[in-house]
């Protein structure tokens, strides 16, 4: 009779399992780079119209440039997040992980690693665009951006990765997705902007620190209580 | 073989009764018997509907939510049944509340809508709930359609707390350090809370009895789905 | 192994519905441990599903189950670690090239890398090891599914359909992992369309017809003797 089980199970060998899970989302998104297109373009187009939109009052555009970014990543995180299980149910790759000893918090994490770290890239990319556009030079504080650009798209990221699991099995999935998800992460979304106002107006520091506090708080709320129901979510 | 339904208890009457009937003397004392507002006048009428049904719809989602957990633990027929009839009854009094809202903030502020913090919260909370009901209609195994739902209602109860902080803080300067839950800012008469209190207890006697019934129904709806389950145990077939 | 042992496959009035519809009804199930079990019905019977739930996929909407003495549902973490499921599907990610799958899979069950090499070989994949598994056949794919199988190391083995897509050589592959578990002391439940293909090596069936479950006889023949 064989034994040759597993190695031991530990904290080490889960860290490997979430860094091969979000290794291959990352991978195979650059083989396919259907979701890079999709939501590059995506964004790029939603900054293009909300600054025709808004184009006639250079003072508002100034200031709606946050909250325009954040628009813009929101709107293509959805779309990547849908995407992000394609891959994973097209030829029943999912179930069949699903039947490993893999822990479904690891399976989570891997996936939210990979999500988060394209929204904070596009987040990275989409921030010199939107300043430019939008006539609103970033006064200072670059690293406390990106602080929150990171911090911000984590938020989305864990709200979405949880409920696109969900629908992903569900008849509705693309349109449903938004519906389910917007509510929730309106928090992280409006301390995201508050923070990034603060920053780019360069005019108190102490506040965007205050709202990045706040914005990693609601990151940490948010990822401990999806970590702990994923595996219900991935049931069938 | 046919049940009969059992006719509705006794006490479940009389709990209606006792509700419609503070429902009522609520709404006396809070449209006739109490004063009018120094500054807001008659309109202030509004806030004993408006505010007792808001508290109503929250303690409605925490047991919704509660009941949800409830049936992931145990998996008993009964908690999911519960879970749903109180979202239902959220789902009431949430969209009562967005309307008496509205129905304060035209007179007042010459506008449907104001993006204050408890209003938002309300209008997500709704939209939330309207998400647990699509969800559920989406899945037709019962098992999985409680378990999802509940998972769904447990991120609705985290994200509350959330929402509101967030909302509250969006349009002031400064996130504050400390919470304010008093909300509203109206320092009020004596004799105005206590007509505010009475109406919150008839509000929430109202929801009970509410619940109560949709859990009967429930309850009725599940026992018929499982009729055809077998009793007998089979014989294990050994290989 | 000590005839002690918990059974393999303990199912006491297990239940499965779909909606209203009863897919699997009280189904009653003992398998012993290295036992190589041959599952029929035909189309629809509920095959996939008892696989399903066996694979922990699928919850009981009745009933209880146990693997190895491990619950189905209260410690699926447990059962997963002893099975090894081959679904009906490929299972594996198109972008991806066959022993990045496969790799995927080593690093998530804690086996040896070296494995990964030995299995792409044992199930002849060698040659298109590095071939990206979209542009794979389906008996292709079949094998890459049989290959992550042998990574598992399972002590049960719950296969749909395996000989299916696959080429006579493919089917001599199977026919040689069935020999081979059997001889390693592995417990198998294979569903099958072709039960021909199985008559000499299995040492039981039994059919599900409309979700229920029942015994076949097979028929008389010396049972290969299994060494403990």
């Amino acid at each position: 009779m064989t034994t040759g089980r597993r190695a031991t199970a530990g904290p080490l060998s889960d860290l490997r399992a979430v860094l091969a899970i979000a290794g291959k989302d990352l991978r195979s998104e650059a083989r396919s780079r259907a979701a890079t297109v999709a939501t590059v373009f995506f964004s790029s187009v939603t900054l293009v119209v909300l600054a025709f939109a808004l184009g006639r009052d250079s003072d508002l555009m100034t200031r709606a440039a946050p909250g325009v970014l954040w628009v813009a990543l929101a709107f293509s995180g959805v779309i990547s997040a849908a995407q992000a299980y394609q891959s994973d149910l097209a030829d029943g790759a999912f179930e069949q992980l699903l039947t490993l000893p893999l822990p479904r918090a690891a399976l989570f994490l891997g996936k939210l690693l990979a999500n988060w770290f394209t929204m904070t890239v596009l987040g990275a990319v989409l921030l010199p665009v939107a300043s430019v556009l939008f006539d609103a030079p970033i006064a200072g504080g670059v690293p406390q951006l990106l602080a929150t650009v990171t911090l911000g798209t984590l938020g989305f990221a864990i709200v979405a990765t949880f409920y696109a699991a969900l629908t992903a099995n569900l008849v509705a999935r693309e349109s449903l997705l938004p519906v389910l998800m917007f509510p929730v992460v309106v928090p992280v979304l409006l301390a995201s902007v508050r923070a990034t106002e603060a920053i780019v107006s360069g005019a108190d520091p102490a506040l965007a620190g205050d709202w990045i506090e706040l914005l990693a708080g609601f990151d940490l709320v948010y990822l401990v209580v999806t970590s702990a129901i994923f595996h219900i979510v991935v049931e069938e | 073989m046919k049940h009969a339904t059992p006719r509705r208890p006794g006490w479940l009457n009389l709990l209606g009764v006792v509700a419609v009937s503070a429902l009522a003397i609520g709404a006396y004392l809070g449209l006739v018997a109490s004063p009018a507002d120094v500054n807001q006048g008659e309109l202030i009428r509004v806030m004993y509907a408006h505010v007792s049904v808001a508290w109503v719809s929250f303690l409605a989602v925490g047991v919704a939510a509660f009941a949800g957990i409830a049936y992931l633990w145990r998996g008993a027929p009964r908690f999911d049944v519960i879970s749903v009839a109180a979202s239902e009854a959220a789902l009431l009094y949430g969209t009562l509340t967005i309307l008496g809202g509205m129905t304060y903030s035209k007179p007042t502020l010459n506008t449907f809508w104001t993006w204050d913090a408890k209003l938002t919260l309300t209008a997500l909370m709704v939209a939330l709930l309207a998400g647990v009901f699509i969800v559920r209609g989406l899945i037709d195994e019962p098992q999985r359609r409680g378990r999802v739902s509940a998972v769904i209602l447990i991120v609705v109860l985290a994200s509350l707390p959330l929402n509101y902080l967030a909302a509250e803080w969006f349009r002031t300067l400064h996130p504050a350090k400390s919470i304010d839950l008093t909300g509203g800012g109206v320092t009020m008469d004596a004799v105005m809370l206590r007509v505010l209190l009475f109406n919150v207890v008839a509000a929430a006697l109202v929801f009970l009895w509410l619940l109560l019934q949709r859990v009967r129904i429930g309850m009725r709806e599940a026992e018929l789905d499982d009729r055809s389950a077998a009793r007998g145990r089979s014989e294990a077939i050994h290989v | 192994m000590s005839g002690s042992e918990a059974a393999a496959v303990e199912l006491d009035d297990v239940g499965r519905r779909w909606g209203r519809e009863r897919v699997l009804r009280e189904i009653s199930l003992r398998v012993a441990p290295g036992r190589l079990v041959a599952l029929n019905g035909s189309n629809g019977s509920g095959k996939t599903t008892l696989l399903r739930l066996l694979a922990t996929r699928l919850r009981p909407s009745s009933g209880r189950g146990r693997i190895f003495g491990h619950d189905l549902v209260r410690e699926a973490a447990a059962v997963r670690r002893r099975i090894g499921y081959l679904s009906v599907q490929s299972g594996s990610y198109g972008t991806l090239s066959a022993r990045e799958n496969l790799k995927l899979v080593a690093t998530l069950v804690g086996a040896d890398p070296a494995a990964v090499d030995s299995a792409l070989r044992r199930v002849g994949l060698e040659p298109h090891a590095d071939r990206r598994v979209r542009v794979f056949s389906s008996g292709m794919k079949r094998r890459l599914g049989l290959a992550r199988l042998l990574l598992t190391d399972a002590e049960l083995w719950l296969l749909d359909e395996p000989y299916a897509s696959l080429d006579e050589d493919g089917r001599v592959l199977v026919d040689g992992l069935l020999d081979e578990a059997k001889r390693d002391g592995r417990t198998v439940l294979v569903v099958s369309h072709e039960p021909e293909r199985l008559v000499g090596r299995v040492d039981a069936a039994i059919r599900l017809e409309q979700g229920r479950l029942h015994a076949v006889p097979l028929q008389a023949r010396p049972r290969p003797e299994v060494p403990s």
